[in-house]
């Protein structure tokens, strides 16, 4: 990897809210001016996970579980035919935050059709989103266009996807009123990676931000002085629903930062909803094992070893206000298997049973049950459509 | 040292033959292997064993655990390749210790001895990774497809010999009680006992919870094994011989009601999709009545009824099978009328599971009563007995021994890490 790959870690020592005896993780608040090398490394392994969702996202669509013309832009070479109880799971992973996400799009009343009053914009915040291709999906529906979506991701990933996505035809233009632009990055003076993203001309001749990918270590987030109001993150709004997904990001930071982080948002943004993705359940021998494994990569998740069940993320996201005993407020959970089971359609199983076979049941079931989907909102507006979201 | 001696020497280096040899094995083999019926009848004692799936490593643990061969006799009950790194090794080890003592192994086929399921789950690529062709693919395609599809294990004691295993010496003082009134005998790795049973009260044993195996901390041993009794079905007094074993990869189909039905197949072909051969390489047995669809999308489930109606029929006290991953690494269902064999530990490095197999002793009647045939022998041969109507027959006294996956070091793993995938 070359040097300015290396992400900037400066972010890593203590923020000036330096909190007691919370068990703050090493390297944040521990005194020590200079990351480690090791740590250093360990950014770097946690940075590929990028690149096992990116080739796990291409195995599935090259095989046809998922449609998405863009997956292989993200994956330099072939690609790898991961097998199928990874295709199936990468399937219902991306398909039930589809799910979750259009219905958090879809307009909620249809009495009231879109043509009588201007549609509601919302806005989108992927963490950790590396070369997720989710954007460009929803723009490829033109479903992109009521919608300010964020992605924040470590420097060197978000520079990487800019260096894709700038020398790619279809990725760079494909909305011919949209511009690309590029830029220094307000968000983290230090960092001299640019933020990056599209905006067009808004009718009133201003300019206005569809997309925009962050580089910065959201670890920071929470403890950086130059990031204290909305204002500091380009086209950051309070002023429409938003909602937060994390697939697969949160859960390689320390539990306190990872709520630190999510609470950040909710401080500042009313009308505000969350997706997680993240494994659970690791007290059994499988779990166990996933986390030795992980570990011989030099990854580590310190959230699933707090939140071991859907009821422990339930109850954290709770705590951080997504209430099911406020009026305006929710949160749900479930397993990656039961969602496979419950939100699949007959038909569709069938669909994407017939492209492989699957013959290892047990083992499939077993992973799944490993993973979950948490969810919850809070806000008078936006959410109609997931209150009203029924688990069938 | 012949070559054949070699290549075994070779392949317990877990390095692979060169691909003429490779030829020459799979010719020999199938040589073998085309004298041999749909069913096999194989004479205990032997040890049963359940899926390996390429984990090479493992499987010489198996060795360790279960003694070397020839000094042991196994039957495989299939499922060699896939999903492991050393498919190749693994099956061509078995295939060579086939060959060298055919009496003293037996193979049976899996419903991954396929084609179709090698080009998906692995085998094939290791074979083009290792070879640079699909030529060495081929030529073992070409022996699963002459591989039986089950075994009938005969003349199975009631009761348990010591074990001849290294007994650790705090064991040894359990070891000498009346053994013969102990039905099942749960060994770990190096032969300390975890569990006993006496006859007649393991009914409803349901794997094990082997925590004294197990790497680290687990959930609450259970503790002894609840009678959940309450069928219409008996047990026969404990004789000192007992009804068949029948061994196959997956289980039952509704198409065959007797084992002489499956002597009747013509199995020198891929595993179809459906029917008969394809049932019995991929169902399994489940917690319904009669029989039902399976989420594989091929073979069926069936329940205890079946396989209890099947039993009687055809003078079984057991089925023994592989198939599914069991987390104990065996486990038994249905009043003990069928367990599942699991021979992976840590499948897919990924499963975190123990690994088990199943020893069934010698009944001392002396090999004449039931030679070691090619599968054209009576069933009703063998010192069966069928002592009245709905009355099963004696199950044989079963020692299971678990097992976890070799050590890390001792496995020498491919320099890029196989580390299991996961989502992330
Ligand atoms: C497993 S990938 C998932 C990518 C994408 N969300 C998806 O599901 O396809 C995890 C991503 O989170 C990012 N990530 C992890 N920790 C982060 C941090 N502290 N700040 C920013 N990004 C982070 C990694 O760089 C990586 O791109």
């Amino acid at each position: 990897m070359s040097a300015p790959q290396i992400p900037n870690l400066l972010g890593l020592r203590g923020g000036p809210r330096s909190r007691g005896s919370r068990g703050r993780g090493r390297g944040r608040g521990g005194g020590s001016e200079l990351v480690t090398p090791s740590q250093q490394r360990k950014d770097l392994d946690i940075q590929s996970t990028d690149t096992d969702a990116a080739v796990s996202r291409l195995s599935a669509v090259s095989l046809g579980y998922l449609d998405d013309p863009f997956a292989s832009y993200f994956v330099t070479g072939p690609g790898t035919r991961r097998l199928p109880i990874i295709n199936r799971g990468t399937y219902t992973r991306t398909t039930a935050l589809d799910i979750l996400i259009n219905a958090f799009l879809a307009p909620h009343d249809a009495s009231h059709p879109e043509s009588q009053s201007p549609p509601q914009p919302k806005q989108i915040i992927s963490l950790g989103a590396g070369t997720d291709t989710r954007y460009f999906r929803l723009r490829a529906q033109n479903r992109h266009q009521n919608l300010i979506y964020h992605e924040f991701d470590f420097p060197s990933v978000s520079t990487g996807k800019l260096r894709l996505v700038s020398s790619n035809e279809t990725l760079a233009n494909q909305d011919p009123a949209a511009n690309l632009f590029v830029q220094p990055n307000k968000a983290s003076a230090e960092t001299p990676e640019s933020e990056w993203g599209f905006t067009r001309t808004a009718a009133d001749g201003r300019s206005e931000v569809l997309y925009c990918c962050h580089p910065l270590d959201l670890r920071r987030l929470p403890y950086t002085p130059s990031l204290k109001s909305l204002g500091d993150i380009h086209g950051l709004r309070d002023d429409v629903p938003t909602l937060i997904i994390s697939e697969c990001c949160l859960c390689y930071l320390d539990v306190d930062n990872a709520q630190d982080v999510i609470k950040w948002f909710v401080d500042r943004i009313p009308s505000l909803g969350i997706i997680l993705y993240e494994p659970i359940g690791v007290d059994d021998p499988f779990g166990q094992m996933m986390v030795a494994n992980l570990a011989a990569r030099n990854i580590t998740m310190p959230t699933v070893k707090v939140y071991k069940r859907l009821g422990d993320q339930k109850q954290r996201i709770s705590d951080l206000g997504f209430k099911k005993t406020s009026a305006d407020g929710g949160q749900e959970a479930e397993a990656v298997d039961r969602i496979w089971e419950n939100w699949i359609t007959p038909q569709e199983k069938e669909r994407v049973d017939d492209l492989e076979g699957l013959d290892e049941v047990e083992e499939w079931q077993m992973l799944a049950r490993h993973y979950a989907v948490v969810w919850g909102w809070k806000g008078s507006s936006g959410w109609e459509n997931w209150k009203t979201f029924q688990q069938k | 040292m012949s070559d054949l001696d070699r290549a075994i020497a070779q392949l317990r280096a877990c390095r692979p033959i060169p691909e003429a040899q490779v030829r020459e094995l799979c010719h020999k083999a199938r040589e073998l292997l085309i004298e041999e019926g749909n069913v096999v009848t194989v004479k205990a004692p032997v040890t049963i064993c359940g899926d390996i799936h390429g984990q090479f490593h493992d499987l010489m643990e198996l060795f360790r655990v279960g003694g070397d061969v020839p000094d042991t006799n196994y039957l495989f009950m299939g499922d060699f390749v896939d999903r492991g790194f050393y498919s190749l090794e693994s099956f061509l080890l078995l295939l060579c210790l086939k060959v060298r003592y055919p009496d003293r192994m037996t193979l049976i086929r899996g419903n991954h001895e396929s084609r179709q399921i090698t080009t998906v789950y692995g085998f094939y690529d290791e074979c083009l990774r290792k070879y640079g062709s699909a030529n060495v693919w081929r030529y073992c395609c070409e022996v699963f497809d002459y591989l039986a599809l089950g075994a009938i294990v005969l003349g199975a004691s009631t009761a348990l010999e010591p074990s001849k295993q290294n007994v650790p010496a705090s064991a040894a003082s359990t070891q000498d009680d009346v053994d013969s009134d102990i039905e099942i005998e749960v060994l770990s790795h190096d032969g300390s006992i975890i569990q006993k049973f006496p006859r007649g009260k393991a009914r409803g044993l349901i794997g094990q919870n082997n925590s004294a195996a197990k790497r680290s901390s687990s959930p609450a041993a259970k503790t002894g094994p609840p009678g959940t009794g309450a069928s219409g079905w008996s047990r026969g007094s404990t004789g000192s011989s007992s009804g068949a074993v029948l061994c196959v990869h997956g289980g039952l189909s509704p198409l065959i009601d007797g084992v002489d039905k499956i002597r009747l197949l013509d199995r020198k072909q891929e595993v179809p999709h459906e029917g008969a051969m394809c049932d019995l390489l991929w169902s399994d047995p489940d917690e319904i009545d009669g029989w039902g669809l399976s989420p594989r999308g091929a073979g069926f489930l069936f329940g205890a009824d079946i396989v209890k109606v099947f039993n009687h029929a055809n003078d079984l006290s057991m089925i023994a099978r592989a198939h599914q991953l069991v987390m104990e690494g065996f486990k038994e269902m249905f009043d003990n009328s069928i367990v599942t064999v699991w021979s992976a530990p840590n499948y897919c490095y990924r499963c975190g599971n123990v690994a088990a197999i199943l020893e069934l002793g010698e009944d001392g009647m002396g090999e004449s009563a039931h030679a070691r045939s090619n599968g054209d022998v009576n069933r009703s041969d063998g010192g069966i007995m069928k002592e009245n109507e709905r009355v099963l027959l004696a199950g044989p006294a079963r020692r299971y021994r678990v097992f976890q996956a070799a050590p890390q070091d001792s496995r020498g793993m491919p320099a890029k890490k196989p580390v299991a995938d996961y989502f992330l």
